[in-house]
């Protein structure tokens, strides 16, 4: 429940967020005072926004970056439930085959470090798959406007295979996260529900679509909201298989200027405000739902 | 009930066909040479990590440096374009081995244990590694023996011929190693290392920029001599073929001695980056 009464503001507050002020302001000076650094701040903006004679201001390696971000965690957030919800309920289905099936899967791969499951899976086992479909020759092939569509949305065609991959590996590596925030929804309905739908003659998959699911869907938008937040943090572990998201290009412009304190700061910021948002939509989704329902 | 015995169906199936594919696939990729597939696709599709300046960002988002002039000069002399594949130093080998692209054009150094898993070609150039030094830390300290002691920290870039370098001559001291250059570097700035091993020219314009802080303890010599190849898959002799001998007619007429000079020897290229 996020709390609806109203906030008062004491004497107590004023102090405290003194003290926290002073804390900030104090490690500000040991920080410019204790390191050995020259701030160059003035150049990072073109890597925002820089202006080009000819299409006028265009993102530049930050912002593209960025965008890459959001496109990855869209896609893999938009797999990741489907596969959370089928997973969810193998795990609380009443046959022993779908739940060994779905346990099998959350702890392989709630137990490997996701760092650990990237590289498998873009060295060895996308490897075997995607060359097969030739997605990158076949976007060249394709009309230009479909490549233009497909470049905003997913990836251009010297991307495509490496993106899906990383899409496939933060998807059912988010799945199994999700599968259990779904199976704890279903096992939180009280067992008086159950029993009311059972006595109403409804089939169990009835019973899941117009009793059960509905009821635990409101239950889990808290912690799918903070699992749509941790896709997008997660998102920077592809950096090692070289997609170009904001991590990985924050670090090449570091490589290539060595302005390691300013890049990091504004990749940081740009991750933030990305999430903060995220959360606030989720919070207002929270507040709907709630009028909705009460 | 039908649900399940078609999952089961379809599980069993994959894991029969999946052997299949793959020796489908490996037996393809043997059958056609590199050469032949990048003239067919019209692309040579080229792996690079950022080394300043061997390989570099530019501010509009495009790539610069010897590294990449030499492989676009390559792709032109094929005919073809080149597409690069900025990739992390760390798994740049294994993606080469995993077909992500034909070639690596990044300063690669030729070294035994590299050759073991990927063909090199002829050296197209040489590069030496050199040590930045912090004035205080590293005080009085003019010879790579002075390095080689128990109380010194020395950094390097992780999976580099220097951190290779740091390991073999400086066995006594301390050694960590780092991500990306920048990183080790604002060791040596925050006095957290007493040096860092590196490629020349990375040392010398290092202390150029920092002059107050690092110095070079060597006078800018280099402590070894390295030869820089392209690195292809193994079992490719056409294409290694054809690498070999654009190194050898790109010597000859000058090419790749001029661009090297403007790269190692000046600082001209400085105002495409910021």
């Amino acid at each position: 429940m996020i709390s609806t009464r109203p906030t008062r503001w004491s004497g107590l507050d004023t102090i405290l967020l003194l003290v926290v002020l002073g804390c900030f302001a104090y490690l500000a000076h040991r920080v410019h005072s204790g390191l050995d650094y020259q701030w160059n701040w003035q150049v990072i903006p073109q890597y925002l926004l820089r202006y080009d004679p000819e299409a006028g201001w265009v993102p530049n390696l930050l912002l593209r970056g960025l965008l890459t971000t959001i496109r990855l965690s869209f896609w893999s957030l938009l797999l990741a439930l489907p596969i959370g919800l089928v997973c969810g309920l193998l795990r609380t289905s009443l046959h022993l085959f779908n739940r060994l099936l779905g346990g099998t899967y959350v702890t392989l791969l709630r137990n490997l470090p996701p760092l650990v499951l990237v590289f498998i899976f873009y060295f060895f086992i996308s490897d075997q798959l995607l060359p097969l479909l030739h997605l990158g020759e076949r976007l060249n092939a394709a009309p230009g406007w479909l490549q233009t569509l497909l470049g905003r949305t997913i990836a251009g065609p010297d991307q495509i295979e490496p993106f899906l991959a990383a899409v496939m590996t933060l998807a059912l590596f988010e799945g199994a996260y999700i599968g259990e925030i779904v199976r704890a929804g279903i096992n939180g309905i009280e067992s008086g529900q159950w029993e009311a739908a059972r006595a109403l003659g409804m089939r169990r998959w009835q019973l899941l679509r117009h009793v059960v699911l509905p009821q635990a869907f409101q239950r889990m938008i808290p912690p799918l909201a903070g699992q749509a937040i941790s896709t997008i943090k997660d998102s920077a572990i592809v950096s090692v298989i070289s997609i170009q998201e904001l991590t990985f290009q924050g670090m090449e412009l570091m490589a290539a200027t060595y302005l390691t304190f300013e890049v990091w700061m504004t990749v940081t910021l740009l991750y933030f405000l990305l999430t903060y948002s995220c959360s606030w939509l989720a919070g207002r989704l929270e507040v709907r739902l709630r009028k909705a329902y009460n | 009930m039908k649900i399940r015995c078609l999952l089961a169906l379809t599980l069993v199936l994959s894991l029969l066909a999946t052997p299949l594919l793959a020796s489908e696939v490996r037996q393809s990729l043997t059958e056609e040479s590199t050469l032949a597939q990048v003239v067919a696709k019209n692309k040579l599709r080229i792996g690079f990590s950022t080394f300043v300046p061997w390989a570099m960002k530019d501010k509009t988002g495009g790539y610069t440096g010897f590294e990449i002039e030499v492989a676009k000069q390559l792709a032109e002399d094929m005919g073809v374009e080149a597409e690069f594949v900025p990739t992390k130093w760390s798994g740049i080998i294994p993606a080469l081995l995993t077909g992500k692209f034909d070639v690596i054009i990044g300063g690669m150094g030729i070294t035994p244990a590299r050759n073991l898993k990927v063909n090199f070609s002829d050296p197209y150039e040489f590069s030496g590694m050199s040590i930045v030094a912090n004035s205080k830390l590293a005080a009085g300290r003019s010879s790579l023996e002075a390095f080689n002691d128990p109380a010194l920290t020395i950094v390097a870039r992780i999976g580099t011929t220097a951190a290779t370098a740091a390991k073999k001559h400086l066995p006594k001291a301390q050694l960590r190693l780092f991500d990306d250059e920048g990183q080790a570097l604002q060791e040596v700035l925050n006095n957290r290392a007493a040096a860092m091993v590196s490629s020349q020219p990375f040392p010398e314009f290092q202390t150029l920029k920092y002059a107050d802080k690092l110095y070079l303890p060597l006078a800018g010599k280099t402590f070894t001599k390295e030869p820089i190849g392209f690195a292809i898959r193994k079992g490719d002799v056409d294409f290694l073929n054809f690498l070999n001998n654009w190194v050898k007619f790109r010597n000859a007429d000058g090419w790749l001695q001029e661009h090297y000079e403007y790269w190692f020897t000046t600082q001209d290229w400085k105002a495409r980056i910021e």
